[in-house]
């Protein structure tokens, strides 16, 4: 077997990716599951697999994370 | 391509009528039209989102090397006021699954990521060259001694392209995974969306992978990360 770790990245297709649009109504959750320290892997698996491959899905997800940290959860009043 | 598990209670015809914690629930219900707060919880909402749209467009700053400062601030400023839109369209549809305001930040960056898409597709859309091409690129993998068997893999991988691809998952493979283009640009340059491209891609890695193996050149077995 050949092992090229470039190869292997260029070609990565993981089964259980749920693809991009699954992620948008779940965004919001997964984020807030990581901000509690948990494993969003367990509630939303193929949502996980696909955050590790698709650049834009991961630029939105760590948007959402960064706005929740530094912005935290204020309240209307 | 799947559609994440949600829990029942979430779509439950008998929804509350402001779900969530507390602080959710206080921004729900202050953001319906006719609350006596109504004006001061849109205001203090969207000035926290123009300060969260600022803050990604200067992330993302890397895709908007034609936007000056001011331009940044009305950038920031159209992206929460779209944002803010969408909110208060669908403040009932707010489940308490997560705090509101996360829930209200997602609205924010997704205009965001939309616009930096745009901007960067008006200012630099792919090149013919990123779109069609010849030869995979002998980047891959710098090893001493398997030069030989490198050439082989990539003459291999290149064959695969040009017979197992469609036209469309061969310029989407090109484009992303050999010259970088982003996928949210591709996907307006083909008046596309960035899930139809996405799923473009993954079958187009897939048949190549599944070829190579076929023709003797296996690629690393693909592992679950931490």
């Amino acid at each position: 077997m050949i092992d090229l770790n470039a190869l292997d990245e260029l070609l990565r297709a993981q089964e259980g990716d749920a693809g991009c649009d699954a992620g948008v109504p779940i965004m919001d959750q997964y984020v807030d599951i990581v901000l509690r320290g948990e494993d969003p892997s367990k509630q939303f698996p193929g949502t996980t697999i696909h955050l590790r491959v698709c650049p834009g899905c991961q630029a939105d997800r760590d948007g959402v994370l960064e706005a929740a940290r530094r912005f935290g959860d204020l309240a209307p009043d | 391509m799947s559609v994440e598990p949600t829990p029942t209670s979430a779509t439950s015809s008998t929804r509350p009528a402001a779900p969530g914690d507390p602080v959710s629930r206080r921004w729900v219900e202050q953001l319906r039209p006719g609350h006596a707060r109504h004006q001061q919880a849109v205001a203090k909402l969207h000035d926290v989102l123009e300060r969260a749209a600022l803050h990604e467009l200067h992330r993302r700053r890397a895709q908007l090397r034609a936007l000056s400062g001011p331009e940044f601030e009305d950038v920031a400023q159209q992206c929460a006021n779209d944002a803010m839109m969408n909110i208060l369209a669908k403040v009932d549809d707010f489940r308490g699954l997560s705090r509101f305001t996360t829930w209200a930040y997602k609205f924010v960056i997704f205009e965001v990521s939309g616009k930096v898409a745009r901007h960067a597709w008006q200012q630099h859309p792919p090149s013919t060259e990123e779109m069609v091409w010849e030869q995979v690129p002998d980047t891959l993998g710098d090893r001493p001694g398997d030069q030989a068997e490198r050439r082989e893999q990539l003459a291999a991988l290149t064959q695969a392209i040009h017979e197992d691809l469609t036209p469309r998952q061969r310029e989407v493979f090109v484009a992303i995974a050999l010259n970088d283009v982003s996928i949210d640009v591709l996907a307006l340059e083909l008046g596309s969306n960035r899930n139809a491209i996405y799923k473009n891609l993954f079958d187009a890695r897939r048949k190549l992978r599944a070829r190579l193996a076929d023709a003797g050149y296996p690629v690393a077995e693909e592992k679950a990360r931490p």
